[in-house]
């Protein structure tokens, strides 16, 4: 009670200064109902983030290589003309394949041949198995990789978001309030170890699930349900590594927040006008606490999806992690950037979204107070 | 009675007003000292040569168990030893610290950074608020480990420190964006503002007046990073990047996957690192907790 | 449980423990002759709508229960309207809670009974208490500027609260009943197709009330509705709120600190105080003749405007002046602009302070008072124009000419618990200028000056020092800024609203404390504040500012006294006197609002000048 006087005080100080004695009217009342809009600027402003995060990205993935003491193109040229069996000649193939790669040019050359590629997902040949092309290895991945995203991400948000919100709500059982607090310890485990304890227990002890791969060896992929059943057989696994702990730290965010929320004066008048206590929680509690939680999704997306890949590698799933660290091990030097650069790309393209989706849940930034 | 339980009641609130003696705090700072603590008793007590390969038989069980081939474990290997013949508690009395010390000093670094960048954001303001503001909100957004993975595959081997500075090179932003964020809203504060009116130069408002109070965030947030920047590390690791000589956790379950010790059923050989790791960061999350507890009192309502 | 067979059912307080005898009595004698008769006062016969026997609630803290509300007993009647005042902390907030069945966890009703309209309030189950919160008593909570949904447009927030208690309804119907609503309280209905942080803090307050109202609700509480507003809009939204009421039928509960809102606004009167009802009855009676010292002391701490000072009498001398070379504050045509918005329009003035002067500059929030404040401070660079103190441009000023302006110019600030810096003892906030500025000899001389000064503002030194902000109360914290203002003794000092967080009964007090800096220390004071009956008081020339722009300056005898300006008066009569029989807000009133064109329009009246400030008038 007491603490909470200079609280309020304050906030009422925050008000904007701009209220007049014209309290009658507002300065103009819109005929019609707002549209959900996006403002122009925040667009703009959005838009012009997304490319500079892509642009810094793909420029760090080409420079950091040539800062290296190494020559990586040395390495997979070397390995490649290895692999050409040509021993004799090893200088001249070499020679010839540096050309080829256009790395012979200036820097600054290369560098703009670069971004214009990337722009069109032209990554090169892949050096482990060529001549396949990069983007090709990518376009065969990418589907499994976001598809086990959108929905472990999804999933993991939603109940992560639920719980959190349950462990404050007063009306919820008692089992909840204190049975997720304990349960919450072992999720700050990242998603890879949680992967290797079920993949030991379910896939090697149990061998209730697959070991490896995103679908059967004795499937054809297709359309029909012999495949889809064998890809979700595959996907469970990998896809509860992420969920059963990355869930906590949504739940301890949205927990923070619901505290913040409950205290709020709208709670309290929402409570007085005899709503469900139901509808209290949904329309007003997680309502409200639920938008800083979707900004800090656009935050954390970046070492989300790193997780997956990691998840991927562990489980051999037939996604972008596989192709990534089967191309480390090749030091298959195009494949490692595209798939670099694909994911980054994704991550800032999810963060977009996530951004351009917050106006419309959110009335002050739609009436651009924040542009 | 009703004495009995005020009593209980007042040991209970004073219990978390004292910050040494939050239980979450405690707890969790007890198993991250008993990593160390692991680190250096085994240096004192172990013989870390076993950490070389071929210094021990293969692929031996944990002391009261069998392993594939029926070999009992050896109290000269009590948790036994990996498919290359190195001593598992060597290697983890090893790995275990080198492990936390990436994270740590990449965290640390990512702070000092933070700091900096943040104060300068805050006060100086135009251009050069733009310019960190808009660069933190960019670099938050691009996962770390695939810069890094770009990284490691160029460069080669790099030492641990190495690997923390360039870890460290993504741990700034949140630090960077929280710091600027408070120093805004504290210059528009009463107590700054009666630190202007008393004539104070910036220096002593920077670090008399406001860094007192974001102590606790910086607290929060150093901790945050530790555990972000031992995920990345640990996750450079398990791709087979990062220290390629050194023992640390990741490399240890790099070993054992690529070995297929999942399927020997070698579960020690993975399952110690595992746990260790999975120790480590329940340890780092129950700090973050506490203090969480201590700066903001409203958490210590619903703290069971 | 009207009670009628009750030998005491007709008075409307009954002993408790803590009222000391003699106020019981009054109250007793008072109301208890004049019931069932019609007596003095009509509507005496309206059938109660609220009883309150010994009501008791406890909040169990690790320091032991604290019983925030001692056996209150009391009625409401249909159609009346029934003040609860205190201080806070006194209980008026929780019993309200109470009778919502809102009590924030620990706290529970430990005894008595609540009864609405015949049903025992809490006997309801959990559904049946949700089915009677708003259909039968609405509760509109304090802070109007966080009570509304702000992701929700606030049609839909009506229509929710209809929906929850009638169950579905059709969309027509809806869109009928909130438009009606909004439209009782004299808004458009268009305004329910708005988010709420489109409206103004006197809109969201009207629309609380609108949806107070909708179920047309036996019982309103309205807990401080007018708390975050100003002057003017709180006239506005009190004259709504008692409309709807009247028009409703329904008795109301108007929670507040204010004795002259109060006088203007309820029939009856009931004092708190530490959970104790201290004194209870007709308003007219209470305010004719207090019963309770504590009563009189919360009627005495409203400031009137020509009513008798608050001050303590000075001693007659005058206080110590000198000549300056140069004037200490000229204004030279300067304006702020931000953006599209002029705070400031161009204003030039001279303050001599050869002779100590308080200027008061009065307005509402946004009429560019608080921006003039902080450009005299040089927290603000005005967009044209220049400001010089002692005849130098503090903007040319070098390092240590900076350092001299801001030793010479103090401020003391709106918002107390602000003022310090939670990390430290408050005694850093005194300590650290006055080595910053040279002016300690040593260490034990700070000591001597700070505990000097904490005497002087009537605080015990041993017992505020060494504590930290946060032990302490509001007024204790002003208090301190005004003694840090004091030990550095500043030659101008700017003291921005610093009474408006503080509780009513230490106004004056801190105002005195403010006074005597001029009177004994011969301290400049620029007062920017919006209540009007303090700056009559205290200062010796006061400028109206509305828009940016004085419309009206002289000294406070003319322009509060006697307003000439359309909107000096339109604040002037906003002000509510604790007294019943003056008009406030009646119908009477032109809708302030509506003149708003020939407020604009009005010229600039000049009142008046004061030696050693003048003020130029183009």
């Amino acid at each position: 009670m007491s603490r909470a006087a200079p609280r309020d005080r304050r906030r009422d100080r925050r008000e904007p200064p701009a209220t007049d004695a014209s309290d009658q009217e507002p300065v103009d009342i819109p005929r019609k109902a707002a549209r959900l809009r996006i403002p122009p600027g925040y667009l703009v402003n959005r838009l012009l983030t997304l490319l500079l995060t892509i642009w810094i990205a793909a420029t760090l993935i080409w420079i950091i290589p040539r800062l290296s003491p190494v020559d990586p193109a040395d390495i997979m040229l070397g390995r490649m003309a290895a692999g050409a069996g040509a021993v004799q000649d090893a200088d001249r193939i070499l020679d010839q394949l540096r050309e080829s790669f256009g790395l012979n040019d200036p820097l600054i050359v290369q560098y703009v041949k670069y971004l214009r590629n990337i722009v069109l997902f032209d990554f090169g040949l892949s050096t482990a198995t060529f001549p396949t092309k990069v983007s090709a290895l990518i376009a065969r991945a990418l589907p499994w990789t976001l598809g086990l995203m959108v929905l472990s991400l999804l999933i993991t948000f939603f109940i992560g978001n639920l719980l959190g919100a349950l462990m404050v709500w007063s009306h919820s059982p008692k089992l909840v309030r204190i049975a997720i607090p304990a349960a919450m310890v072992f999720t700050s485990i990242p998603p890879i170890l949680s992967g290797l304890l079920l993949m030991w227990i379910f896939a090697a002890k149990l061998q209730w699930f697959p070991l490896a791969g995103a679908y059967g060896l004795t499937v054809e992929p297709g359309w029909d349900w012999a495949f889809a059943a064998s890809v979700l057989h595959h996907g469970f696994l990998p896809a509860l590594s992420i969920v059963i702990v990355t869930f906590g730290f949504w739940a301890l965010g949205m927990r923070g927040m619901m505290i913040t929320v409950q205290g709020e004066d709208y709670v309290r008048l929402a409570e007085a006008k005899g709503l469900r206590p139901r509808t209290v929680l949904y329309g007003y509690m997680i309502r409200n606490a639920i938008l800083p939680q979707i900004t800090a999704f656009a935050l954390k997306i970046g070492l989300l999806v790193a997780g997956q890949v990691l998840v991927e590698r562990i489980f051999a799933y037939n996604g972008m992690g596989k192709l990534l660290y089967d191309a480390i091990l090749d030091q298959d030097f195009p494949v490692i950037q595209g798939v670099s650069y694909v994911i980054i790309l994704m991550t800032a393209l999810a963060v977009f979204l996530v951004d351009l989706a917050y106006p419309l849940i959110d009335p002050r930034i739609r009436h651009g107070s924040d542009g | 009675m009703t004495g009995v339980t005020t009593r209980a009641a007042r040991r209970r609130m004073r219990r978390f007003d004292n910050p040494w003696t939050n239980p979450k705090l405690f707890c969790g700072a007890g198993l991250l000292l008993a990593i160390v603590a692991l680190g250096l008793l085994g240096r004192l007590l172990w013989d870390l040569d076993l950490v070389f390969t071929g210094s021990a038989p293969l692929k031996l069980p944990p002391i009261g168990f069998e392993n594939l081939r029926g070999q009992p474990g050896v109290p000269a290997h009590p948790i036994g030893t990996d498919g290359s013949g190195r001593d598992m508690l060597a290697l983890i009395a090893i790995g275990a610290p080198n492990t936390l010390f990436v994270g740590f000093l990449a965290s640390l670094i990512g702070m000092g950074a933070g700091i900096v960048l943040g104060f300068t954001a805050g006060f100086v303001g135009g251009r050069t608020d733009d310019t960190i503001r808009v660069l933190s909100d960019v670099m938050i957004t691009i996962p770390p480990l695939l810069i890094l993975v770009v990284f490691q595959s160029a460069f080669g081997d790099v030492s641990l420190t190495i690997m923390a500075l360039l870890i460290a090179g993504f741990a700034w932003q949140s630090p960077t964006r929280l710091i600027r964020a408070q120093v805004l809203s504290m210059k528009q504060s009463g107590y700054v503002m009666m630190a202007r009116l008393s004539g104070a130069p910036t220096h002593h408002i920077m670090f008399r007046e406001m860094l007192p109070n974001l102590v606790p965030y910086l607290f929060g947030s150093f901790i945050a990073n530790v555990t972000t920047s031992i995920v990345t590390a640990v996750g450079l690791e398990v791709l087979g990047l990062g220290p390629q000589r050194i023992p640390t956790l990741g490399r240890t379950i790099y070993d054992a996957i690529s070995a297929g010790a999942l399927i020997q059923n070698l579960w020690w050989w993975w399952g110690i690192p595992t746990v260790l790791l999975a120790v480590m960061f329940i340890g780092l999350l129950l700090v973050n907790l506490g203090l969480d507890e201590i700066s903001n009192p409203r958490l210590r309502r619903l703290g069971r | 449980m009207t009670e009628p067979g009750h030998p005491d059912g007709g008075s409307r307080i009954h002993e408790t423990a803590g009222v000391p005898g003699t106020t019981a009595e009054t109250v007793h004698t008072g109301s208890g002759r004049n019931r069932g008769r019609g007596g003095p006062v009509d509507s005496m016969t309206g059938r109660p709508v609220l009883t309150l026997r010994e009501l008791s609630v406890d909040f169990p803290t690790p320091q032991g229960v604290v019983q925030a509300v001692r056996k209150l007993s009391l009625d409401v009647r249909l159609g009346r309207r029934v003040g609860f005042v205190g201080e806070s902390g006194s209980g008026k907030t929780t019993t309200a809670l109470a009778i919502m069945r809102m009590l924030a966890d620990p706290g529970h009703v430990s005894g008595g009974t609540i009864d609405l309209g015949g049903v025992d309030m809490l006997k309801l189950s959990e559904e049946d208490m949700r089915l009677a919160r708003l259909s039968r008593v609405a509760y509109i909570p304090q802070g109007a500027m966080n009570s509304l949904n702000p992701v929700m447009r606030v049609e839909q927030q009506l229509w929710d609260a209809i929906s929850a208690h009638e169950g579905r309804r059709n969309r027509k119907e809806l869109m009928r009943r909130s438009d009606e609503a909004l439209d009782s309280v004299g808004l458009h209905p268009r305004t329910g197709r708005l988010h709420p942080h489109e409206l103004s803090g006197g809109m969201k307050q009207r629309v609380c009330i609108a949806l107070g109202m909708i179920l047309r609700p036996e019982l309103i509480i309205a807990d401080e509705p007018t708390s975050a507003l100003d002057v003017v809009t709180q006239r506005q939204v009190m004259q709504t709120l008692r409309e709807a009421q009247a028009l409703a039928g329904s008795g109301l509960i108007l929670i507040g600190h204010d004795m002259g809102l109060m006088a203007q606004s309820v029939d009856e009167l009931a004092v708190l105080r530490q959970g104790e009802l201290v004194e209870y009855g007709d308003i007219r009676r209470i305010l004719g003749n207090p019963g309770h010292p504590y009563t009189r002391a919360l009627i005495s701490s409203v400031p009137l405007v020509g009513g008798k000072s608050f001050l303590r009498p000075s001693s007659a001398r005058e206080a110590p002046g000198s000549r300056r070379p140069a004037p200490l504050l000229t204004f030279d045509r300067v304006s702020k602009v931000y953006g599209k918005l002029t705070a400031l329009h161009p204003l030039s003035f001279t303050l001599r302070g050869d002779v100590p002067k308080i200027i008061s500059i009065v307005g509402q929030s946004g009429s560019g008072k608080s921006t003039l404040g902080s450009i005299v401070l040089g927290f603000t660079h005005p967009t044209a124009g220049a400001v010089r103190f002692e005849g130098r441009d503090l903007r040319r000023a070098g390092a240590a000419g900076k350092l001299g302006f801001r030793r010479d110019v103090q401020a003391v600030l709106q918002d107390p618990y602000a003022c310090f810096n939670p990390f430290y003892r408050v005694r850093h906030a005194l300590a650290y200028p006055y080595r910053r500025f040279g002016l300690a000899r040593d260490e034990a001389h700070i000591r001597q000056r700070m505990e000097e000064v904490c005497r002087t503002v009537g605080l015990d030194p041993d017992l505020v020092l060494p504590r930290y902000p946060h032990q302490l109360s509001g007024g204790q914290r002003q208090r301190l800024i005004v003694a840090r203002a004091l030990m550095l003794s500043p030659k101008l000092l700017v003291a921005d609203e610093p009474v408006s967080m503080v509780d009513a009964s230490l106004r004056a007090t801190i105002l005195s404390n403010i006074y005597d800096l001029k009177d004994r220390f011969g301290i400049s004071i620029l007062y920017i504040t919006h209540d009007l009956a303090t700056a009559y008081h205290v200062s010796d020339y006061v400028m109206v500012l509305y828009r940016g722009r004085v419309v009206e300056a002289g000294p406070p005898g003319q322009v509060i006294g006697n307003p000439e300006h359309p909107y000096t008066r339109l604040l002037v009569d906003s002000i509510p006197w604790p007294d019943p029989d003056r008009p406030w807000g009646g119908s009477a009133g032109p809708e302030p609002a509506a003149d708003h064109a020939h407020v604009a329009d009005a010229p600039f009246a000049y009142r008046g000048s004061v030696e050693g400030f003048e003020l130029v008038t183009r």
